[in-house]
């Protein structure tokens, strides 16, 4: 992770504690707490319908919360709401776009929206298009973009008037694999220029990947510390497949490693990579015909049905 | 331009923001009224439609004034105004009544609220952007509302103003499709709402007032006096026909006729209590600043006679009068009183009649020159204007702190 030794100073961007939001007789969220630090990707993982797009409305300053408090880039959206907005880059989960602007004149009036002079935001609209890979439309109308093109589009448009913040909501819908690669890439090298990143999704291997932090909510409220160790916990575990899986199992048993009993060979916990790889060498050394070797999936993806079986 | 847009990251500079403000700025509002105009750009067949639009109007501009005689008429350039009116208050509306929901529909009105934009630029942005769609109405109509203009016997000032007027009245109509918009979910809702309160202001409140008429009426008594034909002797009713046949009233006895007395209820409505209602309809405000035309010098004054306008200013003049002794005096009839008058042989019946006649005219020249006021309607219209477009602020003010029912904020 050298990304994050070259970022500058860690200072939480985002702060939200005990936030509460009900439309009506519905309480969309009911106590939410995280922190975005400048520099890393975190990720805002939950069910549908958990509060997530509720909660990223309220950090970018579009919506009010009933109760808790937030500071975005140090201001307070209730008295300063047009600081946060001006901090934050926003991608919402729905797409819009104007069908008969251009995609470029649609990044310069939004820059111009901004109040960025007109020659500045059509040359950072530019850029932003190369970026995603759509110079080629810049003089085409939004309309004839498909959804994974408009996706980018709205990345692009998140990103006009160079925010501190980026709140990104679902950003991979509709991506073909390799534009969600990119994507990746793309929020990595976002989040090493210093900027804070918050991405909501359920492309949880996806996340993996690209997220420093996770925050898990469900039912509206956040998961705080135990979720994060159950991360952690994931992160530890190991698959091993065996053509002999009686002789792995018994030489995992003779030396009194703990295991879980998986199709093909076992599961066990190593705490990094340096034991990992002492631990493939010592299997290898005692004999046991080892074909694949790993980490048990997606960490995120484990926590999230764990999580998931936990409140059935 | 070539070095910003050759740099791999340009950097931009925008300035920084405090509070939460929501008044409109000058550069916001430009800002948003050319987006709205560049997104409703006509395409090729749009810019086709109108390029005949104008041709017809042209072409219809020419016969009209080929084939009219060079007598000055003002019905061509009222019909003009009047459809210019009309136009301008369905298109501005129809326009503006989905600028606000659909756009969140389409979820393109939150990234907006995002940036420096204020509600009131937004908002202000919206109505001028429909409102220019109506104005370019009035600019297709330009070649006949000329010629009708030549026509009309109206002075350049009178026309200008009576446009203004419309403009105004159409820009009003816009704020409340807009402010429909802000409040309505669903763009069919706010688009029916936005002409029904059109339909109540121009066909609701004379339906209103016709309506009322009842509830304002006073039961007048009448007593008119008939010659009790079956009570005269032969001699006087032959004396009475002769009269009648010849005009000469010289062998009657006006004093010696039995007459009778027939008493009668009639209703008048006390309009002057309700002639509020019409005065507050859109099409009554511009008649009411439109010239007075007098309809017994209008040809000294350099008028046309009097034209829609002229009538229905008498008209409403009439109504905000109210019913006169001058009325109660036209309504009365008695036979023996105008006998015993023509039997003294001072009063010919042709002068009876002119004294109708005169206090007629005198009525209807009264009502024609009856002092314009447009001040109830125009008053209603900025009242409109002001609280439609402050709601309209209210509610694209963010961070929300209420959401319309069955929206989302994106």
């Amino acid at each position: 992770m050298t990304i994050l030794e070259e970022a500058p100073p860690i200072t939480a961007a985002i702060q939200a504690t005990g936030v509460a939001r009900a439309f009506g007789s519905v309480q969309a969220v009911q106590d939410a707490t995280l922190t975005v630090e400048r520099g890393k990707v975190t990720a805002l993982i939950g069910p549908n319908g958990c509060g997530k797009t509720t909660l990223m409305l309220m950090l970018a300053g579009l919506l009010r919360p009933d109760a808790g408090e937030i500071r975005v880039a140090g201001a307070d959206p209730r008295t300063d709401s047009a600081a946060v907005r001006a901090a934050i880059g926003w991608m919402p989960d729905q797409l819009g776009s104007w069908d008969n602007l251009s995609c470029l004149q649609t990044l310069t009036l939004v820059g111009q929206s901004y109040r960025i002079p007109a020659a500045q935001a059509r040359a950072k609209g530019l850029s932003l298009l190369r970026k995603v890979h759509l110079e080629e439309f810049a003089d085409r109308p939004t309309r004839v973009l498909s959804r994974g093109q408009k996706q980018r589009l709205s990345l692009a448009r998140a990103l006009v008037h160079d925010p501190a913040v980026l709140l990104l909501d679902e950003p991979a819908n509709g991506l073909d694999p390799r534009s969600r690669v990119e994507l990746r890439q793309y929020v990595r090298e976002i989040a090493a220029e210093g900027r804070a990143v918050l991405v909501s999704s359920h492309v949880l291997a996806e996340l993996d990947e690209m997220v420093d932090d996770a925050v898990f909510m469900s039912k509206g409220r956040t998961l705080g510390d135990d979720a994060a160790r159950m991360v952690a916990h994931a992160r530890t575990r190991y698959r091993v497949w065996s053509l002999d899986v009686d002789a792995l199992r018994r030489a995992l048993t003779d030396a009194s490693v703990p295991f879980e009993e998986a199709e093909g060979g076992a599961m066990v916990s190593i705490a990094d990579e340096a034991h990992a790889q002492q631990a493939l060498a010592w299997l290898v050394g005692a004999g046991v015909p080892v074909h694949r070797f790993g980490p048990a999936g997606s960490a995120l993806e484990q926590t999230y049905m764990a999580m998931e079986e936990d409140r059935r | 331009m070539t070095t910003t847009e050759t740099s791999p990251n340009p950097t931009v500079t925008a300035p920084a923001r405090k509070g939460n403000p929501w008044l409109p700025t000058l550069h916001g509002t430009f800002l948003v009224t050319r987006i709205e105009l560049l997104r409703r750009r006509p395409s090729t067949k749009g810019w086709i439609f109108y390029g005949i639009l104008l041709a017809a109007i042209l072409g219809l501009g020419i016969l009209v004034s080929v084939l009219s005689t060079a007598e000055k008429t003002s019905t061509p350039l009222e019909l003009v105004l009047v459809l210019v009116l009309g136009a301008g208050m369905l298109i501005g509306p129809s326009l503006s009544a989905t600028s606000i929901n659909g756009d969140s529909g389409e979820g393109v009105l939150a990234p907006l609220q995002m940036t420096h934009l204020t509600a009131g630029d937004l908002a202000v942005g919206k109505l001028l952007s429909s409102w220019f769609v109506a104005f370019a109405v009035l600019v297709t109509t330009t070649p006949f509302l000329v010629y009708a203009y030549a026509r009309s016997g109206w002075h350049l000032g009178e026309l200008l103003l009576v446009l203004v007027v419309i403009l105004f009245l159409v820009l009003t109509a816009t704020a409340v499709g807009l402010a429909w918009s802000a409040i309505a979910a669903r763009a069919v809702a706010s688009v029916s709402l936005a002409h029904l309160t059109t339909g109540v202001l121009v066909i609701g409140t004379l339906v209103l007032f016709a309506f009322t008429a009842p509830l304002v009426s006073d039961t007048m008594t009448e007593t008119d006096r008939y010659v009790a034909w079956d009570e005269l002797s032969d001699e006087q009713s032959t004396a009475l026909e002769d009269a009648y046949n010849t005009g000469d009233f010289s062998a009657v006895d006006p004093d010696a006729l039995v007459c009778d007395e027939e008493t009668y209820e009639y209703g008048i409505a006390h309009t002057e209590r309700t002639a509020w209602m019409v005065l507050i309809n859109p099409l009554v405000v511009i008649e009411e600043v439109s010239p007075l035309v007098n309809p017994l010098t209008f040809e000294e004054d350099g008028r046309a006679a009097p034209g829609i306008f002229a009538n229905v200013h008498q008209m409403v003049s009439s109504a905000r009068i109210g019913p006169t002794e001058a009325d109660a005096q036209m309504m009365e009839y008695d036979e023996c009183a105008d006998i015993a008058t023509m039997a003294s042989g001072d009063d010919e019946s042709a002068d009876g009649g002119n004294a109708y006649q005169d206090t007629w005219e005198q009525q209807q020249e009264e009502q024609a020159m009856y002092p314009r006021t447009p001040w109830l309607g125009l008053g209603l219209q900025v009242l409109l204007l002001v609280g439609a477009m402050a709601i309209v602020t209210h509610r694209l003010r963010v961070p929300y702190r209420t959401l319309r029912t069955g929206t989302r904020v994106a």
